[in-house]
């Protein structure tokens, strides 16, 4: 499975790799924070340390030493469980993204991923419909109707969007006629870049992505004012914080998702950077993500589901048939 | 990866979980009080069987079961619980003899498959194990097998998902609606 690698390589690999993301969604915040301040012509976080740097640590520290309250009549174990669930299969996720080439250090060849799997798309899909239960089990676990219609709105979002999300790459695994991400990477590095000749797909994936992740303007689970919040209303301290961190996460995973789908992963136009490309290219889309937040209002809950079913569904259906046609003509 | 090609520790410990697993999630589905729980355990059973088909090579099988059934499935499953609410029901009320009568039947057929095979293990007639080539497995051999030997059931289960489709839509439609609107079935 991992051509020539040393298994304790690959868990070396995982170490630092968990970590990384984990800073990345820790500056991802402060990143959202500052730029949302910015277009809304304010600041932003400037206290703590230069440009408000060490304000994730802060937060940290904040929703730590909180005291972790708890709804008497909530399901213990399950209670704790979900915001873990849906943290680690926001993790694992990350584990199928190839980053980089694969180098050669000291006599050891390093692969640049952590795990080279034959169908990694399906099983980074596989980890996302599991994630699903955190936000299930978290609603029912809490006890509190508000939690549990919260958790049956974001379910139904989740689902109807993952149909959406599944249909839009087919196009993609059509072209590199794999499902496996490093292939559809070398694929691209090779021909072309999949979001030219895949632009519908690659707008539907973007739309499907801001949902799967409940950002604006499909962030019901934050509508506090109107909706009392969702799935999480019960939860506060580190485990509501477990819960926004495998938002966050899922955010960066499914934009390098993107980035590997859409937009040839590690290769560049110019320069062999290797993971800088990658890099560049998650923190572009992630500011994108940013943007939108700035920029659009939320959707009524009605219009979610409509445009969710009846644009998306039917854009990605079409543009999968039209792919697969001119796939076969052109062998 | 082939549980025959032994002397694999790992693969061995994985399969004595898995199997471990499975078995106790079938039984914790059956003897939760709360449907809940049941759901859950169910969604336990299916991961765990996920992971024998991945010890038996079939990544494909064992990604999409997650995929479908762990997944979507049973999220409808624990949907429909959690809007009917905390009902629980005691698990075992006593059914009907035939049913305990057709318990005994199927658990003394189990019984004689698992002697059966572990007679025909301990006198070396399953020694040989099966070749596996590289591609098996795989999503294009699974796609080819599906439009080439097994064509006529793969498009009647299509059949079959478009009239459950069409059916729940038209169910759908009909609780609705006000009940003199609606053409009667």
């Amino acid at each position: 499975m991992n051509n020539g690698e040393p298994w304790w390589i690959s868990l070396i690999k995982a170490g630092i790799i968990v970590n990384l993301v984990m800073l990345a969604f820790a500056y991802t915040t402060w990143l959202e924070r500052k730029l949302l301040g910015r277009m809304q012509l304010r600041y932003g976080p400037n206290r703590a340390g230069p440009f408000g740097l060490l304000q994730p640590i802060a937060d940290l520290i904040k929703l730590i030493r909180k005291e972790s309250f708890f709804p008497v009549a909530a399901r213990d174990s399950l209670y704790i469980a979900a915001p873990v669930i849906a943290m680690f299969t926001a993790l694992a996720a990350f584990a199928v993204i190839p980053f980089g080439a694969g180098w050669q250090i000291w006599h050891y060849h390093v692969n640049g991923e952590i795990a080279n799997v034959s169908i990694g798309l399906i099983l980074l899909f596989a980890l996302g419909s599991v994630g699903v239960y955190g936000a299930i089990i978290g609603g029912w676990a809490s006890e509190s109707k508000y939690s549990l219609l919260g958790s049956m709105r974001t379910c139904a979002q989740l689902v109807s969007y993952e149909v959406s999300l599944a249909l839009s790459v087919l196009g993609v695994v059509l072209m590199g006629q794999s499902l496996n991400l490093v292939e559809i990477v070398n694929k691209q590095g090779a021909t072309i870049w999949f979001f030219i000749p895949q632009l519908a797909g690659m707008l539907v994936f973007f739309f499907a992505v801001i949902a799967e992740t409940s950002r604006p303007p499909f962030d019901l689970p934050e509508a506090d004012t109107e909706l009392v919040a969702g799935y999480h209303t019960e939860y506060g301290g580190m485990r509501w914080g477990l819960f926004q961190t495998a938002e966050y996460v899922n955010m960066i995973t499914l934009s390098a998702l993107a980035v590997t789908l859409f937009f040839a992963g590690w290769h560049g136009p110019w320069a062999p950077l290797g993971p800088l490309w990658f890099v560049l290219k998650v923190f572009i889309l992630v500011s994108i993500f940013i943007w939108i937040r700035a920029s659009v209002p939320r959707l009524r809950y009605d219009q979610l589901m409509r445009f969710g079913w009846k644009v998306l569904l039917p854009v990605a259906t079409i543009n999968a048939v039209i792919t697969a046609l001119l796939v076969v003509w052109v062998h | 990866m082939l549980v025959a090609s032994a002397g694999n520790v790992v693969v061995w410990m994985v399969w004595i979980v898995a199997a471990f697993a499975c078995l106790g999630s079938g039984v914790a589905v059956v003897s939760f009080s709360s449907p809940f729980y049941s759901a859950l355990a169910l969604i336990g059973n299916l991961g765990s069987l996920a992971v024998l088909y991945l010890l038996l090579n079939a990544e494909f099988v064992a990604a999409a079961q997650v995929l479908v059934y762990a997944g979507a499935v049973m999220v409808m499953f624990l949907f429909v619980i959690a809007y009917i609410g905390p009902r629980s029901e005691s698990p075992w009320m006593g059914g009907p003899g035939w049913q305990a009568v057709g318990a005994v039947l199927a658990a003394g057929a189990l019984l004689v498959e698992i002697v059966v095979v572990i007679s025909l293990k301990a006198s070396g007639q399953l020694a040989h194990s099966e070749h596996v080539d590289a591609t098996f497995g795989t999503p294009a051999y699974i796609g080819r097998l599906f439009l080439t030997d097994h064509l006529l059931a793969f498009e009647i289960t299509s059949i079959v998902l478009l009239v459950a489709a069409v059916g729940g839509v038209i169910l759908g439609a009909h609780s609705r609606r006000s009940p003199e609107e609606v053409p009667s079935l």
